[in-house]
């Protein structure tokens, strides 16, 4: 996977964070790493299928969870409640259907599947296996999150498939 | 004023717009998918629609269709984050009357709704 498509994925999460905090964000050098990775206190996970295939992490502690739902909602957020939680597994929709539009600029078809939100941690192992991922540092004034992704392009089979033309969700394995 | 069906599976995302149609004083009924747009659809006629499409069971392009196969004169906007052109034309070609692109501005939401009821 290359460097400027995951670029497309770190442009559409400081555009979204943004446009709903109302703070100018910054992003920290991109890592890559193989190895199965603790997760931070929240994750929302994002499978993404089509001519890019894998999945988007967005983890970040419940603190700054909150500070992000605060913002969205225009008014304090003292709980990481079950509203709370889907506010942010929908902000992380966002950023990745946004990072579909990105990618179909670039000649990538992709559609997301349904977000899925994990917390509790850290301490939980979120792996992906055989997928190299890509972390990448946010920082915004409601607090710092982190960017994965574990993404690569599909065969070249599935390439010549158009699967950009076809809008199907991705099978809800994640889906909450 | 008008009777708005919002359909979308994040419960944060249908309060919030929720929220904002009723402070123009539209009626909001809900639905959090796209099996369940369509049921509530059929029982209780909506003006409008905004239909998200990203949504376990059913997804909204899937109920747009079913929705415009039962009722021709169903008015649909979506209102999603998957913009991609290709989704947008499938969309339009669907039957969808316009086209909102999360993250959305408020302005952009009632001018869906004005639209669609105007
Ligand atoms: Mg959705």
């Amino acid at each position: 996977m290359q460097v400027e498509l995951i670029n497309v994925f770190i442009k559409a999460a400081m555009d979204v964070l943004r446009s709903e905090t109302g703070e100018e964000p910054s992003a920290g050098s991109i890592k890559v790493l193989s190895s199965a990775q603790t997760s931070e206190e929240v994750t929302v996970m994002i499978g993404v299928t089509g001519d890019v295939r894998g999945m988007v992490l967005l983890g970040m502690s419940e603190r700054t969870a909150k500070g992000i739902v605060s913002r969205m909602m225009g008014e304090p957020c003292p709980l990481f409640d079950e509203l709370a939680q889907s506010g942010i597994a929908e902000m992380g929709n966002v950023i990745t259907g946004l990072a579909t539009q990105g990618l179909e600029q670039a000649g990538y078809g992709a559609v997301i599947s349904p977000p899925a939100l994990v917390a509790g941690g850290p301490g939980i192992i979120i792996s992906t296996v055989n997928i190299r991922r890509f972390v990448v540092p946010l920082h915004c004034g409601v607090g710092d999150l982190v960017l994965h992704a574990a993404l690569e392009l599909a065969p070249a089979t599935s390439q010549h498939g158009h699967s950009n033309g076809r809008a199907v969700v991705a099978p809800g394995v994640f889906g909450i | 004023m008008a009777k708005v069906l919002l359909v979308d599976d994040a419960a944060f995302m249908r309060m919030r717009c929720a929220k904002l149609l009723q402070e123009e004083g539209h009626e909001v009924i809900e639905a959090a998918n796209g099996r369940e747009a369509v049921d509530v659809y059929l029982a209780q006629k909506p003006d409008a629609v905004l239909m998200d499409i990203t949504m376990p069971e059913m997804d909204g392009l899937e109920a747009l269709r079913e929705i415009r196969a039962r009722d021709a004169g169903a008015k649909v906007a979506m209102l999603t984050a998957m913009g991609q052109q290709s989704i947008v034309i499938e969309a339009i070609k669907s039957g969808a009357k316009d086209f909102v692109v999360k993250p959305f501005e408020r302005e952009r939401v009632l001018a869906a709704v004005a639209k669609l009821v105007g």
